[in-house]
């Protein structure tokens, strides 16, 4: 009895010393700069003012929200929210009333303190609230806020969000990187060019095209935190030069929406520890046509166009298979809202592909086109590489059924306006959109007076199910309502979806805590990132 | 001497001037508003803030009063605001300028050192397999995309050696070897084309120079004169490459352009195309203006030293 | 007879000429050469290694590269000769007035053509393929705008040279009319000088087409074309496919190297003094 004792005694005594390196693997260091990347400068670093990645992910580093996704959970929903610069939060009057109770002892990187008055400040400027002052010079996301019938501040550490009706959605809104809140005392003007949030990271230095480099810091109201000294964003914007400095070591994480699949597959293989992390982004490539042309009203011409498309073959050629197939919302496991598979593939488009070319075939036919007489339009896409060559796919697919179609190449900075100004016959576009949810995306790409909604696709039943949508609280009911929409809108070409991009995140293995999100907007916070070297 | 001096200046300013007009048009010519552009990303724009941009910009001005406008700014030596990012244009565009600047002095010198050595090499062995070699070697530099080349110059060396091009610029005082190996390269793709020329135009040089030196002397003298001869000739060939070299710089930043973007190296050429598609006036105007004085400015150069060079004009009625 | 004599004097040349000659035989016979249709994309088939099924491999799309680069042949000739002749049309028509009628004209003319030969060519091309829609057509004014000082000054050389001859006097003392002294005269006298130009030419509008397309800028969708065909992203894809780019680059080079080699070869013919002063 004595012996087994003594036994059991030295396994225990063997065991704490190897436990407790086990233990200490997982306890986080802190120190170290870590090397991330972009591919381009940010156009701004005003995140209210931006609709692009390039600006949300270095500049996510700066600032605090309300409430947020949680970092480390992959797939964001009500359900991984957490608080941020708000400790908690309820909901009163029936759903009517969103209230926040903010964090006190929180100040900006400028040492002023952080109340209410810059909660209020950032909403109202950017849902652009009657009589206030502060003018954004771009609003992409002032519909989110559509809802807020007015935002008080009963005392410092408070603030209530008043709603014309219930909306389960705010919430998952605030929570989106984007809902950063500005200091009231800076005009936004200022923050064009350099940040002052309450964030985990500060501004140090910005070379315009090569680098921006963020500094910790010291007063950050989450003791402990950042583990990082600092990130460096350097941009590359050749991708190959990319994926090579991340194979050489010289950067620790690529650039979060490469879509690019071979070339990570390639880094992995030349470089086996790194880590290959398989996600969705939010962002997806669709067909618009412009509905505000006569030749498009006709649902038979738009039928046939979405059935000349082979989904598949977009996915291998179009995207090297870094893509997923997909209706108006992100489809699962990806995503909360989207049509189930079965469901999806019933969609016209996304069949067998020679069958439904003929049938395409058939519907031009029925239209009066022909060998004789094909059908003739333009096909417009950005000037950039990807989307010149998912056109030039889109466009073969197109010939495939005797339409005559010519690529129109747009320039990005011209390409939005083209867009609003509904100057195009069909185009290929990209759209991300913040959070995976039904309002966020809804309203901003269907409703008739949505200026993002290019192509000009209006019904009036159609904003009334999508206002009904979003009342409703409970979730499975609204999953429903969700779908019938989504189906609804394909079947009525409102837009043709082509599919969702798939993300392949490789980055080196003593990187800890970047855990791509189902959406890339989300999770560029850096907070809990640390470097086990 | 002094009347030529005048002459090239007057025309050298009379040239700028038209340029600036004809950028400052051209320019504009090019499709999309301007306003649109700065709203690019994200398409919900304030009306009230698109006219309000407008009237800061000057852009709602006639294209005249905006030309004037340019011109007095540029006098007082401001070169306006980036549209895009909202910073003074020369901040961006100072850092790059001597990148570039480095570049394309290291590809003249490779132009200069390896076409007229070539150039003499196939002079003095006129017709023989050699020459013929270094023809058409040289006329194969001359066919080349500048930018091909550079692509596959990348290829071999990534497949065989491993070597990335440099991410950030790395300065000489940083690291020497870094940078020597980042600047290169491109500097050896741009250069090829420029030594073919220059090689092609020493040669042919030095063949008139020769035969007419060659003959006279043949006749007078004897064979053991030929060294002194080769160097007299080489000397007065080396008047028609200097006039090269003022047009092998305008060509060449043509290939700056295309080679800066393959390479990664962030000069002011390869900014220039960034700006240009992104209707970035300030910028994309001062930049072709910055390269269009460089251009008359060498070719000044070049026409004064020609001008020193030559005894007709450095004695003559001038 | 000239002809043959040419070839026995010039092999080099005569080399040239030949592959040029084949460029536009490809060009014109396009649809019996090329294996597949250049614009068929291939979604099971894309970065395929050169194999009996596609010579010359495929491209991240699938498209067959040979079949490309044949019917690249066409665009490259259209855009070449296009701007070449284009530029040296009018080129010619302002160099004839030019250096006839003199005076100020001249002198604004030629301010003129110094400020368009004072931008690098590609710059001024970048400028005016940006400021022009992307088409085949607008690409082919962009380019023949930097070709236009060239063949001006050519052209102005061959006016000058015989504008003092006494012929030219007793002809327009006999009232032969200024058009028809042109005709007669000048240009037959310039038509060397011209044929050298625009061989040279030739090949410098096909490099500057490669450079613009690989800018973006160049020859849009869906003419396949040998400049687009080396664009940045076609760079990206070369890692693991390099004959996406080798061979239109191979293609340009081969070209652009046969047109020099003819235009050398020219110029020797037509007039050896020349040598000196057409480096260019």
């Amino acid at each position: 009895m004595g012996k087994r004792f003594h036994r059991l005694v030295l396994v225990a005594l063997c065991t704490i010393p190897l436990a407790s390196t086990l233990f200490a693997a997982q306890t986080p260091k802190s120190g170290g700069i870590l090397n991330a990347t972009l591919i381009e400068s940010p156009p701004s670093f005003s995140l209210h003012e931006e609709a692009t990645i390039s600006t949300a992910w270095p500049m996510m580093s700066c600032y605090n929200n309300l409430v947020l996704f949680d970092p480390l959970k992959k797939q964001e929903s009500l359900d991984t929210i957490i608080p941020e610069l708000a400790e908690k939060w309820t909901l009163q009057d029936g759903g009517r009333s969103l209230v926040f109770f903010l964090r006190k002892d929180v100040k900006w990187h400028d040492g002023q303190p952080f109340t209410s008055k810059d909660v209020k400040h950032t909403f109202d400027t950017v849902r652009e609230a009657p009589g206030i002052t502060t003018k954004l010079r771009v609003n992409p996301r002032q519909l989110w806020y559509e809802n807020v019938e007015s935002i008080e501040t009963p005392d410092a550490l408070t603030v209530a969000f008043r709603l014309k009706r219930p909306q389960q959605s705010l919430l998952l809104m605030l929570a989106a990187g984007w809902s950063a809140i500005y200091p009231a005392h800076i005009p936004v003007s200022e923050l064009r060019s350099k940040c002052v949030g309450t964030g985990p990271f500060k501004l140090k230095e910005y070379r315009q095209g090569e680098l921006i480099e963020m500094v910790k810091n010291p007063d950050y109201f989450v003791k402990g935190r950042p583990y990082l000294d600092g990130i460096r964003y350097t941009i590359i914007k050749d991708r190959s030069t990319r994926y090579a400095a991340l194979q050489a070591g010289r950067q620790d994480i690529p650039f979060i929406w490469e879509v690019a699949r071979m070339p990570a597959e390639a880094a992995k293989r030349a470089v086996p520890k790194l880590n290959l992390i398989e996600s969705s982004t939010n962002v997806n490539d669709h067909i618009l046509v412009n509905l505000t042309k006569p030749m498009f009203k006709d649902p038979k011409m738009r039928l046939a166009i979405t059935l000349a498309v082979d989904r598949q073959g977009y996915v291998q050629a179009g995207r090297q298979g870094a893509a997923i197939l997909g209706g108006v919302l992100l489809p699962k496991p990806y995503g909360v809202w989207g049509l189930p598979e079965a469901e999806q593939k019933k969609i016209p488009g996304f069949g067998d592909p020679a069958k439904q070319k003929i049938e395409a075939r058939k519907l031009l036919a029925e239209l009066g086109y022909g060998p004789s007489k094909p059908l003739k339009i333009t096909v417009s896409t950005r000037a950039i590489p990807i989307y010149v060559d998912i056109a030039g796919f889109i466009i073969d697919q197109f010939r495939q059924v005797g339409i005559e179609a010519t690529l129109e190449q747009v320039e990005t900075g011209v390409w939005h306006a083209k867009m609003t100004r509904r100057e195009f016959d069909v185009a290929v576009n990209t759209t991300g959109i913040g959070p995976d949810d039904p309002d966020a995306n809804l309203y901003e790409n269907f409703k008739c007076n949505s200026p993002r909604n290019y192509s000009a696709y209006c019904s009036e039943e159609m904003d009334r199910l999508i206002e009904q949508q979003s009342q409703v609280l409970e979730r499975e009911k609204r999953l429903r309502l969700v779908n019938e929409i989504d189906k609804r809108l394909q079947l009525e070409g409102a837009r043709m979806l082509l599919g969702w991009s798939k993300e392949y995140v490789v980055l080196w293995p003593y990187v800890k805590n970047v855990v791509p999100h189902q959406s890339i907007y989300n999770y560029g916070r850096m907070q809990e990132v640390w470097l086990d070297k | 001497m002094l009347v030529y001096i005048l002459q090239r200046l007057l025309t050298a300013l009379v040239t700028l001037f038209g340029m600036s007009v004809l950028i400052f048009v051209l320019l504009r010519l090019v499709p999309g508003d301007i306003v649109d552009i700065i709203f690019a990303s994200a398409g919900f724009v304030n009306p009230a803030a698109k006219v309000e941009l407008a009237r800061e910009l000057g852009v709602d001005r006639p294209i005249a009063v905006q030309y004037i406008r340019w011109l007095k700014d540029v006098a007082k030596g401001d070169l306006g605001k980036s549209y895009r990012y909202d910073v003074p244009a020369w901040q961006i565009v100072k850092p790059r300028i001597p990148v570039t600047l480095e570049l394309a002095v290291l590809a003249i010198l490779i132009a200069v050192v390896s076409g007229v050595f070539t150039g003499v090499v196939s002079a003095a062995r006129q017709d023989s397999a050699l020459d013929y070699a270094l023809r058409l070697l040289s006329l194969a530099g001359l066919s080349m995309p500048s930018f091909w080349l550079g692509m596959v110059i990348i290829l071999f060396l990534v497949s065989w050696t491993g070597w990335i091009p440099a991410l950030v610029y790395v300065s000489p005082r940083e690291d020497l070897r870094a940078h020597l190996l980042q600047f290169i390269f491109p500097a050896l793709a741009v250069g090829y084309r420029g030594s073919a020329l220059i090689m092609r135009i020493t040669r042919s040089s030095m063949l008139e120079v020769l035969r007419e030196d060659y003959i006279r002397t043949a006749r007078a003298k004897g064979q053991r004169e030929r060294p002194v001869v080769f160097s007299h000739a080489l000397r007065n060939a080396m008047l028609p490459v200097i006039t090269v070299i003022g047009f092998e710089f305008a060509f060449m930043i043509g290939g700056l352009v295309v080679t800066e973007t393959v390479f990664n190296v962030p000069g002011v050429a390869r900014y220039l195309v960034d700006a240009i598609l992104w209707r970035d006036y300030p910028v994309a105007q001062n930049l072709v203006m910055l390269i269009a004085v460089a251009v008359v400015l060498v070719n000044l150069m070049v026409d004064l030293l020609y001008g020193y060079l030559d005894p007709r004009i450095r004695y003559g009625s001038g | 007879m000239k002809a043959i004599r040419f070839f026995r004097r010039q092999p080099l040349g005569a080399l040239g000429g030949l592959v040029i000659l084949a460029l536009v035989l490809t060009a014109v016979f396009a649809d019996s050469l090329a294996t597949h249709d250049p614009i068929r994309t291939d979604a099971e088939h894309t970065l395929a290694h050169p194999t009996r099924a596609h010579w010359l491999g495929t491209d991240n799309l699938g498209r067959d590269i040979y079949s490309r680069i044949v019917y690249g042949a066409r665009v490259s000739l259209m855009v070449g000769l296009g701007a070449t002749l284009l530029g040296a049309a009018l080129g010619a028509v302002i160099g004839l007035l030019s250096g006839y009628v003199g005076g100020w004209l001249d002198l604004f003319a030629q301010r003129l053509m110094e400020i368009l030969q004072g931008l690098p060519l590609l710059i001024l091309a970048l400028v005016m393929a940006a400021a022009l829609k992307p088409s085949i057509e607008n690409v082919i004014i962009a380019i023949s705008v930097p070709i236009i000082p060239m063949a001006e000054r050519v052209m102005r050389g061959s006016v000058l040279a015989i504008r003092e001859f006494t012929y030219i006097e007793s002809a327009r003392a006999l009232g032969v009319g200024h058009l028809a002294i042109a005709f007669r005269h000048i240009l037959p006298n310039a038509i060397g000088p011209f044929i050298v130009l625009t061989t040279a030419q030739f090949g410098s509008a096909i490099l500057v087409e490669a450079a613009l397309s690989f800018l973006g800028l160049g020859v849009p969708e869906p003419w396949p074309s040998w400049g687009r065909m080396l664009s940045i992203s076609a760079a990206e894809f070369a890692q693991k496919a390099p004959w996406v780019v080798i061979f239109p680059g191979a293609a340009i080079s081969l070209v652009v190297f046969a047109s020099n080699l003819l235009g050398d070869a020219l110029r020797d013919t037509l007039d050896p003094r020349l040598r000196r002063a057409q480096h260019l």
